[in-house]
């Protein structure tokens, strides 16, 4: 590569002809206000609807352990695993908010820059699997709601049915994951490994054909 | 009242130095845009994200070094996607004649190289200092990585790996 051609050639490029210019100065305000990154790379709304559902599931199941603490429920232990599931995907959701920092991300140099962006799609994806575990908890939930109303002696809630209601959880968790993992996932998957695959491949020369 | 303030104030800033740079958004493209559509979407989103990241910025960066940032950080991103995309058409399409013609010149001239290069040249092509383009790009990630596998990992850094993302 001649850099002194390129020069040559890079001082004396034309401008964009009018009806190719990417921008009108009327169009600037809508233009500085838009999101540069698409859907795929920017998790913050998705990041934060999940810290509001799951703050407003916690607040319900900090209720629904009171009710249970003051009747002496059976339900107990149900209810503090999913408090302190619910308390985790709180906590991890808002530790991958902070750590994205999306106002400062675009800021950053080229090599944090892909570096973080992985490390994001990465750790979105391990959500699923908390994601998957609450989708179990809260389908049986359902479930049983469904079943008292239909009768009211089929309740799962009984001691003799406990192993059978927490297999019915494990069951439901990973099904919900699989579900996850044949639909929402595979599309960060892909983008994870495009993200990897450029960082790394980005100072290899291609290799001629 | 208020608002004219306000329309003077950072915006206006902003406004000024887009206004002076642009020419620098309009040179990346020429590296990763083939043909005006990619042109146009390449140079709206360096845009944005430089107004973004000029906004909210916390550091002592200034303003051209954020938007060189943002032209680096958006064109992989641009690459990244267009990876992505089946079928992507990489011939060069320019409707102006003298445009096509430059264009072809120029990507024949510079040849196949790898994005990093592209950005390192482009910043060589701006008169960017060779300090400056090593703090603009960062270090490239070593290609002797060691296999995770064996290698046995103190507790301490571990448990740091696993708390602190970076």
């Amino acid at each position: 590569m001649e850099l002194k051609h390129l020069k040559d050639s890079w001082d004396k490029f034309p401008e964009v002809s009018m009806e190719e210019r990417p921008v009108l100065s009327s169009d600037l305000e809508k233009i500085v206000v838009r999101n540069p990154l698409s859907d795929a790379f920017y998790l913050k709304n998705k990041i934060l609807l999940r810290i509001l559902a799951g703050t407003l599931l916690l607040l319900y199941n900090i209720y629904q352990l009171r009710i249970q603490y003051l009747s002496g429920g059976s339900e107990m232990d149900v209810q503090i695993v999913i408090f302190i599931t619910l308390a985790y995907f709180i906590y991890f959701h808002t530790r991958l908010l902070l750590f994205a920092d999306y106002p400062a991300l675009l800021g950053l140099r080229l090599m944090p820059f892909l570096q973080k962006i992985e490390t994001i799609l990465d750790k979105y994806i391990l959500s699923f699997g908390v994601v998957s575990i609450l989708s179990g908890f809260y389908s049986l939930a359902m479930l049983e709601k469904v079943l008292s109303w239909r009768k009211a002696g089929s309740l799962l809630s009984n001691h003799e049915s406990s192993i059978y209601k927490w297999l019915i959880i494990i069951f439901l968790s990973v099904s919900f994951y699989i579900l996850f993992l044949h639909t929402i996932i595979p599309k960060y998957k892909k983008l994870l490994a495009a993200v990897r695959k450029y960082k790394e491949g980005i100072g290899v020369r291609p290799q001629k054909k | 009242m208020n608002n004219l303030t306000k329309k003077q104030g950072p915006d206006q800033d902003l406004r000024s130095l887009l206004k002076t740079q642009h020419r620098r958004v309009y040179s990346i493209c020429r590296f990763f845009a083939n043909n005006y559509r990619e042109h146009q979407r390449l140079f709206a989103d360096i845009i944005s994200a430089a107004s973004q990241s000029i906004r909210s910025r916390r550091g002592d960066e200034s303003k051209q070094v954020l938007l060189l940032r943002a032209c680096m950080n958006m064109a992989a991103l641009h690459s990244i996607t267009l990876d992505l995309e089946p079928g992507t058409d990489r011939s060069i399409r320019f409707k102006s004649p003298d445009y096509q013609k430059n264009m072809l010149q120029f990507r024949e001239r510079m040849g196949e190289i790898p994005d990093y290069e592209k950005m390192q040249l482009f910043l060589q092509l701006e008169n960017v200092s060779p300090e400056e383009i090593a703090d603009l790009t960062g270090p490239l990630p070593s290609r002797n990585i060691v296999p995770k596998e064996g290698v046995k990992k103190n507790f301490i850094p571990y448990l740091k790996e696993k708390l602190i993302w970076s």
